[in-house]
C-alpha cells in the first residue's frame, strides 16, 4: 500500500492547521472524510480537500508535497507512524509528538518539537525559534527523543528542555540551551550569545570552541568522557557520522542557578 | 542400558539434571582488554556455587570494540542466582565493590528483558548528587562523578528466568593428569559457546558434592561414591581402577546453550582418546525427581 500523500494545490490563503493529519486521527476516516476535515484558521473555512490533492491509501505513512511555511502544526502529537516532508513547513512541527519519526526536507518555522516527548525528528535545513523548547500550555520543554536539525537553529534552542537529544549541524542562536533543565544539545557549529544560560543539569556539547562563554560557567578542566564514546557510537548507529572521541573542556554552570549542568567542549 | 563408545571413552546411559535459575548479562568495558578483564574477574570472584557464594558467576567471553556500546574493549559476564531478589542483591554489590572500582571501566547491559534489575539506577547514589542522567534511545545511562574522571554505567540490565544452572560432566580417569587435561581441554571448547558459563576455578570442580551430611548442619558434603579412596568402603559408583574424577557445571541462559555447551565438552574430551587416561563421561543426577532439565548424554553425543 503507498503512502497516503498531500499534495498542496497552491499557497493558501490563511495558516493551515495541520494537526488533525496525523495516523493516529486518519486511522478510521475514508478519503472522502479526510478530505472533509477542516484546516483552516480563520473565518474561511478551508478544508483538505479544498488545499491538498490526495494519494495513497496508507495512513501510517505520511508524505506532505510542496508544503511552505504557512503549514502549521504537522505532526503535532504524533504518536507512531511516519511522516515525510518536502519543502518547508510552518510553526509547532511534531509538538507534543509522543513517538514516530518526522522528517522534513526543508526548513521550519518557529517552535518545531516543543514539548516532544518521544520519536525522532529529521530536518534538512533550518528551524526557527523555540525549537525543542516549551509547547503552548505547557511549563517544560522538550521531554524526549532525539531531533537532527541540518541547518541553523533560531533563539532560544532547547528552551526549558528536560529530556531528550538535539543535534544541530549548523549554528544554533542566542540563548541556545536557555533555563534547560536536562538533556543534550550537540552544536556542531557553535551558538550565539548567551547559550546555557539559566542552565540547571543539561549538556550542551560543543565541537568547537565557542565564542563566548557566560561568566556564570566554572572551568573543571579537559578529560575523557566514555559519555562522549557511547553518544558518538550511538549517533553512528542511527546513521550519523560524528567525530566526538572522548575528551573534552568540561564547563560546570550555570552556577546562577543550580550549576549542575555542563558544556562539554571537545578538546 | 547401552553405554556409548567414544574413541575408546564410555558414555555412560545417564542425564545431568540441572535446575531453573535467574541470570543476566552485564558487559564490562574498560580503556585496555586487559583492564575490563581484571574488572570482570573481580566481579565473578568468589561465585563458584549458590551454595556459599550467593551467586555462580563468570566470563562469558571478550568483546571486541565493535561490539560494545562504546567502542572499548569490553567483556560479558553472566550472573546466576536461585530467584530475582538475590541476583538484584548480587549485581548491586559486585557492580558496586568491583566494577565501579576498576580504573576506566563502564558497565552495560548485556541482556533485554521484560523484566530488569536496577544497575545504574542504584549505583548511582555514589554520585552524592552530582551524578547525570542521560537517555539515548529509550535507554537511560548514568555518569557518575568518580576520581579518575566518570563512572558510565546504564540504568538498567534485563534478566531472564529461563536460565538453567547444574548442566554438569563428570569426567572419570585412570590418572589424575590425564583427566585434569581432557576437562581443561572441554572448559576452553565450552567457553566457545555463547549464553554459558562453567563457574567453578579453571571451570572444573574437583569436589563434587551430594545433598546433607552427616553432620547437623552441613549441607552439603563430599560426593563419597565418586571418591577413588572410598572405593572399598561406600556404594561407589567408580571402577576399581579409576584414579580421579572431575565435574564440570555448566550455567547458563537457556536450556539449549547447556546443550551446545555439554556437546562441545564431551567431543573436547573425547578428543584426547582412551591413551590420555580418561576411562568415562558419565553426568550428575539425584534420580530425576528434583530439576526439571535433564541433559541425556547419548542425546546430546548423537
Amino acid at each position: 500500500m503507498s503512502a497516503l500523500t498531500f499534495e498542496l494545490k497552491h499557497t493558501p490563503d490563511q495558516r493551515l492547521d495541520l494537526s488533525s493529519l496525523v495516523p493516529a486521527k486518519l486511522a478510521d476516516l475514508n478519503r472522502k472524510q479526510i478530505e472533509a476535515l477542516q484546516i483552516g484558521t480563520t473565518r474561511q473555512k478551508l478544508t483538505v480537500g479544498d488545499a491538498f490533492k490526495l494519494k495513497g491509501k496508507d495512513v501510517n505513512t505520511l508524505h506532505f508535497a510542496g508544503t511552505d511555511a504557512r503549514c502549521d502544526k504537522i505532526g503535532a502529537q504524533l504518536s507512531g507512524g511516519e511522516i515525510h516532508v518536502e519543502g518547508d513547513v510552518g510553526a509547532y512541527l511534531g509538538t507534543f509528538m509522543k513517538s514516530g519519526k518526522i522528517a522534513v526536507k526543508g526548513s521550519t518555522g518557529a517552535l518545531a518539537a516543543a514539548s516532544m516527548a518521544g520519536g525522532h525528528i529529521a530536518i534538512s535545513r533550518n528551524v526557527g525559534d523555540q525549537a525543542c523548547g516549551v509547547g503552548l500550555g505547557d511549563t517544560m520543554g522538550m521531554k524526549g527523543g532525539f531531533v537532527t536539525i541540518g541547518g541553523n537553529a533560531g533563539g532560544l534552542l532547547g528552551e526549558r528542555m528536560r529530556r531528550g537529544l538535539v543535534v544541530v549541524g549548523g549554528k544554533a542562536g542566542d540563548y541556545a540551551g536557555g533555563r534547560m533543565i536536562a538533556g543534550t544539545l550537540l552544536l556542531k557549529r557553535g551558538a550565539g550569545r548567551y547559550a546555557g544560560y539559566g542552565n540547571r543539569r543539561g549538556s550542551l556539547i560543543f565541537t568547537e570552541k565557542p565564542r563566548s562563554i557566560l561568566p556564570t560557567y566554572g572551568d573543571c578542566g579537559v578529560m575523557e568522557f566514555d559519555y562522549l564514546r557511547l553518544l558518538e557510537q550511538w549517533l553512528r548507529g542511527q546513521g550519523m557520522s560524528i567525530r566526538l572521541g572522548a575528551k573534552a573542556r568540561r564547563l560546570m554552570g550555570d552556577m546562577a542557578v543550580l550549576g549542575k549542568g555542563e558544556m562539554l567542549i571537545l578538546a | 542400558m547401552s553405554d556409548l563408545k567414544l574413541k575408546g571413552i564410555t558414555i555412560v546411559e545417564t542425564f545431568a539434571e540441572a535446575f531453573p535459575m535467574v541470570g543476566t548479562r552485564i558487559i564490562i568495558t574498560a580503556p585496555t582488554a586487559e583492564w575490563a578483564d581484571i574488572a570482570a574477574r573481580t566481579m565473578t570472584g568468589f561465585a563458584t556455587s549458590v551454595i556459599a557464594c550467593g551467586a555462580e558467576a563468570g566470563i562469558e567471553g571478550k568483546l571486541s570494540r565493535k561490539e560494545t556500546p562504546d567502542g572499548r574493549p569490553g567483556v560479558s559476564v553472566l550472573l546466576f542466582t536461585m530467584d530475582a531478589g538475590k541476583l538484584q542483591t548480587q549485581l548491586r554489590n559486585r557492580a558496586g565493590q568491583c566494577v565501579l572500582t576498576s580504573p576506566g571501566s563502564a558497565c552495560f547491559s548485556g541482556l533485554e528483558g521484560e523484566k530488569t534489575l536496577k544497575l545504574g539506577a542504584s549505583l548511582r547514589f555514589f554520585g552524592d548528587g552530582w551524578q547525570m542522567s542521560k537517555v539515548l534511545g529509550g535507554k537511560r545511562y548514568w555518569r557518575i562523578p568518580v576520581m579518575d574522571g566518570e563512572f558510565l554505567c546504564e540504568d538498567k540490565v534485563g534478566l531472564t528466568k529461563k536460565a538453567v544452572g547444574g548442566g554438569n560432566l563428570l569426567v572419570l580417569g585412570k590418572s589424575h593428569g590425564g583427566v585434569l587435561a581432557a576437562c581443561t581441554r572441554a572448559v576452553k571448547a565450552m567457553a566457545e559457546v555463547p549464553g554459558v558459563i562453567t563457574p567453578f576455578p579453571g571451570g572444573i570442580v574437583r569436589s563434587g558434592s551430594k545433598v546433607g551430611s552427616k553432620y547437623k548442619g552441613q549441607i552439603a558434603s563430599t560426593n563419597d561414591a565418586y571418591c577413588p579412596t572410598l572405593k572399598a568402603a561406600v556404594k561407589t559408583e567408580l571402577p576399581l581402577s579409576v584414579e580421579a574424577v572431575m565435574e564440570i557445571v555448566i550455567d547458563g541462559l537457556t536450556a539449549d546453550a547447556i546443550s551446545e555447551a555439554m556437546y562441545e565438552g564431551i567431543h573436547a574430551i573425547c578428543r584426547g582418546g582412551a591413551r590420555e587416561g580418561v576411562t568415562h563421561i558419565t553426568a550428575g543426577n539425584y534420580g530425576g525427581n528434583l530439576g526439571p532439565h535433564h541433559f541425556h548424554l547419548k542425546e546430546i553425543v548423537g
